[in-house]
């Protein structure tokens, strides 16, 4: 499916709003993978495609935790491009691509953040102005306003990346589909099993080990 | 001071309080952006005790983005009540590590992980997308919206005091409770990804390995599946290069 001039327009709005939800703008979560995946997708005509990506990625995102002022990679953005590039390329390699693509590039999309918050650090209010509260709510939304324009950004040069690597791919990749679901959904098992971590303490083991047993009969008896 | 007025206008401006996130004052040029409307209608037309109480408010602060509204009332309340401007910098500083701790206990250690399970859980079952995804934002975004609204309401109301109510709050026992059920989904999703995993027993005993390497590695092992990922994805497109 070729991409067109609307669905990549739509498709970087949409990352737009998702790089700002992270930080700066309402934090409703519309930028877990699970959600900006999938509406990428759904904006290009094939959510089941983006919610298949955003359900691995999601798995392998939710050990990140954003507490004080850790580093963490930004998954939202990335995690938009890759729904997107997913839903408009089911050829063979396109499921690996995105995954590898998307867990990467939110390395790149974090380390855009650290820079924006050094911007914003050299542009901060000096002690006279803080009194100024027109002054103080420029500055704060010139801030929010280029946090946007960044996701904006990265949204627009991901998709165009991915898009140009798609068919690249598709034209000289060799292993089966097989393979890679395989590997896919081991990952995705793996990841979820590390969340455990994350529920530490109590009866948390004997609770994981119920779910393990609801979930073995349902997905056995399915 | 209309506190219906002020409640609105701190709750509304409390969504952009990380806009402008930096590394000398943290949040604090968001929350005195906040406080900005709150401070006109607590000092009406007195314009030098606005820019001194902006002064002493937009200095270094942080705490978690959904608890910023607490912080914020109760900052306001103070201001208009005329309290000493030291108290009200010691009280802010002592606002910022409870609130950021109690907050990240909360929402990104439990909560989050909790309703993004559930919303793995329902595409896992092969519930129709739009479900999944409601379900998460619905569910995340009830206790979410609850807590920023509950928590200026209880700022504005209770200023100095509302520490006694943060800690009447119920916040330790939800945090525990959505720990529970994430330990729960995690391992209902765990098991129905093993039972995705197509093949026989070979396919198995590799999902095994992962997750036996997940329990083993935790957070690290998104850098070893990055690896793995990356490796195999360089085999898949080399095989194809190197091909006649």
């Amino acid at each position: 499916m070729a991409l067109s001039l609307s669905g990549f327009f739509l498709v970087c709005l949409w990352g737009g709003w998702v790089a700002v939800d992270t930080t700066s703008l309402g934090q409703i979560m519309i930028s877990r993978p699970i959600v900006a995946a999938t509406v990428a997708g759904a904006l290009l005509g094939d959510p089941a495609a983006g919610a298949a990506m955003g359900l691995v990625l999601e798995a392998f995102n939710l050990m990140v935790l954003p507490v004080g002022a850790a580093r963490y990679p930004e998954a939202g953005p990335a995690s938009a491009v890759a729904g997107a590039g997913y839903a408009l390329f089911s050829a063979p390699g396109a499921l690996l691509t995105c995954v590898v693509f998307s867990l990467v590039y939110e390395r790149l999309c974090g380390a855009s953040v650290r820079a924006l918050r050094q911007l914003n650090t050299r542009i901060a209010l000096t002690p006279d102005s803080r009194s100024d509260p027109a002054n103080v709510q420029r500055q704060h939304l010139a801030a929010l306003a280029l946090d946007w324009l960044r996701g904006t950004a990265l949204v627009a040069a991901g998709l165009a990346a991915l898009v140009w690597l798609l068919p690249w791919v598709a034209a000289h990749w060799m292993l089966p589909d097989k393979v890679v679901r395989i590997a896919v959904a081991a990952g995705v098992a793996g990841a979820l099993a590390a969340t455990l971590q994350l529920f530490r303490g109590g009866n948390r083991v004997l609770l994981f080990v119920a779910g393990v047993g609801a979930g073995l009969l349902i997905g056995v008896f399915r | 001071m209309d506190e219906r007025r002020a409640t609105r206008a701190i709750v509304w401006r409390s969504f952009v309080i990380q806009g402008s996130w930096n590394y000398e004052t943290l949040i604090g040029t968001g929350f005195a952006f906040v406080l900005v409307p709150v401070l006109r209608l607590a000092f009406g037309g007195d314009a030098e005790r606005m820019r001194a109480a902006l002064h002493r408010q937009s200095t270094l602060f942080n705490c978690h983005p959904y608890f910023a509204g607490l912080a914020a009332g109760a900052i306001a309340r103070l201001e208009a009540d005329g309290t000493e401007p030291e108290l009200i910098l010691r009280f802010k500083a002592a606002l910022r590590g409870s609130l950021g701790a109690i907050g990240d206990q909360l929402f990104w250690s439990a909560w989050r992980p909790a309703s993004a399970l559930l919303g793995v859980m329902l595409l896992l079952l092969g519930a129709p997308w739009w479900v999944a995804v409601g379900a998460f934002l619905i569910v995340y975004n009830s206790l979410h919206l609850y807590v920023r609204i509950w928590g200026t309401k209880a700022g504005l109301r209770n200023g100095l005091a509302v520490a006694k109510r943060l800690r009447e709050a119920p916040f330790a026992v939800l945090g525990k409770r959505a720990g529970d059920a994430g330990a729960l989904l995690a391992g209902i999703c765990f098991a129905l990804a093993v039972t995705a995993v197509p093949g026989g027993k070979g396919d198995a005993a590799l999902a095994a390995a992962a997750a036996t390497a997940g329990f083993w590695l935790g957070p690290r092992v998104r850098r070893g599946l990055l690896a793995a990922f990356a490796i195999l994805w360089l085999i898949g497109v080399s095989l194809g290069l190197a091909a006649p």
